[in-house]
């Protein structure tokens, strides 16, 4: 079988193929390639966790926490692999998305607040964060509306209307948590699922125009003063290098002072002397960067574009479109993730509360994506069934 | 579970699969992208940025230089000082702010308003910063905060290096105080080669002003990590990332080594008890200040660590005046003290030989005008000894009368170094005043008057001198004519105690006198205090040549029927000022002393007895061979056969009677006294409208 992606692989062969993926056995026959990328951006993750939860402040030593989390999300990923097959998730889809909808719903009566949002729901010591799950179940909701769906010229405005109330109600209720860079997320992925399943050459202008002009008047209106705050600041940090701009300044400090080679584990001055605002959770890749350099990030960026491009051939592979939407969602909310928070770190864009898979520290984050990459296994696995 | 024609749709999508790698592409690509751009290209800036984040430049104070006495007692030193804080947000974060105010309230004993209102106060600054709350805790104190320190978040004591004067207020005027530098001083000191930035300190007053530049060090710079709210971090020290060559050691300040001996001061303030007033003692073998004090004083302790406006304000409001310098800001009229000058001039200008003799009948007049002499009924028949002994205010008349003018007796004092600054090494010194005719033309316009000239004779009118004057004129005298400079600095040393730079005796003025007039001169000295009718017999000291002249000056001036009122009935505001000046021994005299009693009656009272004590512990201590116990008891017997004096000395009549002629007839108007010479002096001083008068 080939290995490589080249442009030249006949069509009918799997292409972008990077790992072998048949055997004679069935455990061997399995595709692990997934969980063993998975396993190691949680190393990558972990080991930089320890660098910065060394710092004295209230993270210190948090990465046993997160060792614990990634305990569950290894079991709950067993489940999945082994006792499901990724169609009975087409069953149970509307379930799935209309409990989480209802936890949604719940945070802002039983939910207890931090940071000043309200996003958390507690089972006694155990305090989970619905939008994150949410994330998944819109995915799995998305996959099972489009399943039967055969418009193949492009969507219209009226045939995306379900969708768009799908995705919008919960993206909403996650909004006036507030949680903004969840509730973008959900946007960005249901949008770049949009944009792969067609939308009608029409239908995209007006909603460019549209959006266009809703940016302003939503900057205006929408938007609490902190948000505005934060879009001034990455318009330009030095207008309060002190106050809004302080965050993105030194997190940019942080990730240039890295240079080529980093100052090295746990040395990072940035973040082990507290210049850098919630160095254990978005601004994970700050403390990566400052103590690995240039050298360490883009050994991470390459991981990262393994376990795309792998999932990717996953989607390209499934024999079914529900399985090749669900992973191809999957992969948005991963690729997401990791775009804006880089390019929040770095300054490419506003801040914006968005963890990066695997490395930021957070219970919730972690077992969703450890939930996805389960699903991944599951439709590149399954796929040799039929 | 494929449905019907799904292959068909797997397909079409399929194929838009390169779309979605060309995206991610592009999404990676961008943040690589970026990743060169802020760590390869403008890695060195960032890493710059970073390190000028972390790394805090922080003074070393250096330590200034100590001061010591002749005898290498310590009287200035550094001393650890604990002085307590709060970090507002630390106590903020606690959320216990009353609580913590109210334990810290009991254990400082101060109020908790008080503490609240400091901490409103700092609220424009960031408030992790620390905010002082209190100056200089007791070692109870210190100990409490720390074991309470747990249930007070926020509080912490800081040690600081304070200066400390280790004997109070015993020479405050003369070693002075250091103060933060202000914004006022600033740009004056920074055209000096030495930078000052403010929170510096530097001297305000005394000799910690005037010798700044040698007792200042030069602040170094340490380099510490700090963490994003400035707190340095002690923790990382071995992994410091500190380039240590860009640390700067700090250079301590010299010490001093005075001339001044700690025990005359010591004796010289028990001799003042609470009187108001000054004494100077001078060697006049060099110059060299023995002792040098103004009272009542101030600790400069308390000044240099910020005085509290209440006892800054009692300072000023006290009527004895504690911040004025009684030594040399402060001039006074010297009353006779002053007729040794008269008698030089007289015997000099040569209308008087050693055999002159004047009658006094206790009064003369010239025109309508009786001038009195302090004995009402006269001394008789007298020479300028025995004038001087008695203080016969009618013979040094009669030597003014002789005199061409006042400018005779002028010429003289000035040849003598009165009337202008010794320049001694202390801010502040008044020149004092000896009257002309032509400064009284100047001054207000008006002709000198004859009758002034015998006012001057004694010492009064307008005549003015400073303490130090007096005992450099008494000095020059006792060593034989050699006018030196007053010094105060013996030595300037290293930190390590290398002496660096040793002060020689610097003479101004050598006296143009005749040999003989000396002797006269120290003869009438002499006589005032070991002759039965000296006017300061009493302070005799038995086996210890002791040679001097009293004089007291009339503070107000006193209708005629009041003139014999005694001194002690009066409000002590219009008591009389008592002088006196003098040296021992009569033969190769080792020191010289002069005494400044405000509002103490007399001379030979309130001021001799101050000069006595001093002049005692000097001699017991620097030649106990001749003066210790058993030698002095031995020469005392000695004496007492070879002089045939009486072993208990008659108490001379009661000097208190006073006369001041120009308080009896006024026939001209009074001029205005003096201005006060030093309009722009910092201190508070007082011009008093003096009236001299005698004994």
């Amino acid at each position: 079988m080939s290995t490589h992606s080249t442009m030249e692989t006949p069509q009918d062969q799997p292409r972008f193929s990077l790992s072998n993926s048949t055997g004679d056995d069935e455990l061997s026959r399995y595709n692990w390639t997934m969980i063993s990328i998975e396993l190691f951006l949680f190393f990558i993750g972990i080991v930089n966790l320890v660098s910065a939860t060394a710092v004295e402040d209230k993270s210190q030593g948090l990465f046993k926490t997160q060792l614990a989390y990634f305990g569950v999300g290894l079991v709950l990923t067993a489940i999945l692999i082994f006792l499901f097959h990724y169609s009975f998730l087409s069953r149970v889809a509307y379930l799935i998305y209309f409990l989480n909808l209802l936890l949604l719903v719940a945070v802002f009566f039983v939910g207890k607040s931090s940071l000043g949002a309200q996003r958390w729901i507690g089972f006694g010591p155990v305090r989970f964060q619905p939008s994150e799950f949410m994330k998944l179940s819109m995915v799995i909701g998305l996959a099972k509306f489009f399943e039967t769906d055969r418009t193949t010229s492009g969507y219209t405005l009226r045939e995306m209307a379900l969708p768009a109330l799908l995705v919008g109600v919960p993206a909403l209720l996650i909004m006036a948590q507030p949680d903004l860079g969840t509730a973008m997320i959900l946007l960005l992925v249901f949008g770049s699922m949009m944009l792969f399943l067609k939308i009608e050459t029409r239908t995209l202008l007006i909603i460019a125009v549209t959006v266009a002009t809703a940016l302003p008047l939503a900057y205006r209106f929408a938007l609490k003063p902190y948000q505005k705050q934060r879009v001034i600041s990455f318009i330009n940090p030095m207008a309060d290098p002190r106050g809004s701009g302080y965050n993105s300044i030194q997190s940019m400090i942080a990730v240039g002072s890295g240079q080529l080679t980093g100052k090295g584990w746990k040395k990072g001055t940035q973040s082990q002397l507290n210049f850098l605002p919630e160095h254990h959770t978005d601004f994970i890749f700050s403390v990566f960067s400052e103590d690995w350099g240039f050298l360490g990030c883009a050994a991470l960026l390459i991981a990262y574009l393994f376990f795309l491009s792998n999932g990717v051939q996953i989607a390209y592979q499934s024999h079914d479109k529900f399985g090749m939407l669900l992973s191809l969602g999957i992969l948005m909310i991963f690729f997401w993730h990791i775009v804006v928070n880089m390019g929040m770190v770095m300054g490419l864009l506003p801040i914006v509360g968005v963890p990066l898979p695997f490395l930021s520290y957070g219970g919730s984050a972690l077992i969703t994506a450890m939930l996805g990459v389960g699903i991944l296994t599951n439709i590149a696995n399954k796929k040799f069934m039929f | 579970m494929a449905f019907l024609g799904q292959e068909e749709q797997i397909r079409e999508l399929q194929d838009r699969f390169k779309f979605l790698y060309a995206a991610m592409f592009l999404g990676l690509g961008i943040l690589l992208g970026r990743m060169v751009h802020l760590q390869l290209l403008q890695g060195d800036r960032m890493r710059m940025f970073s390190e000028e984040n972390r790394i805090k430049r922080v003074k070393v104070a250096a330590p200034r230089g100590m001061i010591f006495d002749r005898n290498r007692r310590l009287l200035i030193d550094n001393r650890p000082a604990f002085d307590l804080e709060i970090i507002p947000q630390y106590l903020r974060e606690s959320k216990k702010t009353e609580a913590v105010i109210a334990k810290l309230s009991k254990i400082i004993k101060m109020p908790e308003k008080e503490i609240q209102e400091i901490l409103d106060k700092s609220k424009s600054q960031a408030s992790f910063l620390p905010v002082k709350i209190k100056n200089d805790l007791t070692r109870d104190e210190v100990a409490q905060v720390e074991v309470w320190k747990i249930d007070m978040p926020g509080v912490q004591i800081q040690e600081e290096i304070k200066r400390t004067n280790l004997f109070g207020d015993v020479a405050a005027h003369l070693l002075g105080y250091i103060g933060e530098v202000n914004t006022v001083e600033l740009p004056r000191l920074n055209k000096k080669a030495l930078k000052y930035k403010l929170g510096d300190s530097i001297g305000k007053f005394g000799l910690e002003q005037q010798l700044e530049d040698i007792l200042r060090g030069i602040d170094g710079e340490r380099l510490v990590e700090v963490d994003a709210m400035g707190r340095i971090k002690l923790t990382r020290t071995k992994n410091r990332l500190v380039d240590p060559t860009l640390e700067r050691a700090s250079v301590p300040g010299k010490n001093l080594v005075l001339t001044i001996d700690q025990d005359l001061q010591l004796e010289a303030a028990k001799a003042f008890g609470d009187k108001s007033g000054s004494l100077v003692a001078i060697d006049p073998r060099s110059g060299e200040i023995l002792a040098m004090i103004s009272r009542p004083s101030f600790d400069p302790t308390e000044f240099s660590r910020g005085i509290p406006p209440q006892l800054w304000q009692s300072l000023l409001n006290n009527e004895n005046r504690p911040l004025g310098d009684k030594t040399i800001q402060d001039h006074y009229p010297p009353g006779s003290t002053f007729k040794i000058v008269t008698a030089i001039a007289g015997l000099e200008e040569k209308v008087i030989d050693e055999n002159t003799k004047f009658n006094c009948p206790g009064v003369i007049w010239m025109g309508n005008r009786a001038y009195h002499c302090h004995k009402k009924n006269g001394h008789g028949n007298v020479n300028v000894v025995d004038a001087i002994t008695l203080s016969c205010d009618v013979f040094f008349y009669r030597v003014a009368q002789k005199l061409k003018s006042v400018d005779d007796i002028a010429k003289w004092a000035f040849h003598l170094g009165l009337g202008k600054k010794t320049g001694i090494q202390l801010a502040r010194e008044t020149a004092g005043l000896i009257p002309t005719e032509e400064w009284k033309k100047k001054r207000f316009n008006q002709v000198w008057n004859g009758g002034e000239s015998l006012s001057v004779a004694i010492g009064q009118s307008f005549v003015l001198t400073t303490g130090l004057q007096l005992a450099n004129l008494y000095a020059s005298i006792a060593n034989g004519g050699i006018l030196y400079r007053p010094f105060l600095v013996k030595e300037i040393e290293s930190y390590e105690g290398q002496i660096l730079q040793h002060f020689k005796p610097e003479s101004i003025d050598r006296h143009q006198l005749s040999p003989r007039t000396y002797e006269l001169i120290k003869q009438g000295l002499w006589g005032v205090i070991n002759r039965p009718n000296g006017t300061a017999a009493a302070q005799r000291l038995p086996g210890m040549d002791f040679a001097g002249k009293t004089g007291t000056v009339q503070v107000m001036r006193i209708a005629a029927d009041k003139i014999y009122q005694k001194c002690q009935n009066m409000k002590y505001k219009d008591r009389h000022h008592g002088m006196f000046a003098g040296f021992a021994p009569v033969k190769d005299p080792v020191i010289a002393v002069s005494v400044i009693g405000e509002h103490v009656c007399s001379g030979s009272g309130g001021a001799a007895p101050i000069g006595r004590a001093v002049i005692k512990k000097y001699l017991e201590k620097y030649y106990p061979d001749l003066y210790g116990e058993k030698v002095l008891a031995a020469r005392i017997k000695a004496e007492g056969k070879e002089r045939g004096l009486p072993a208990k000395i008659k108490q001379v009549e009661e000097e208190g009677v006073t006369v001041n002629a120009d308080s009896t007839v006024r026939t001209e108007p009074v001029p205005a006294p003096p201005a006060p010479p030093h309009p722009d002096a910092v201190m508070p001083q007082e011009s008093e409208n003096s009236e001299g008068d005698d004994e």
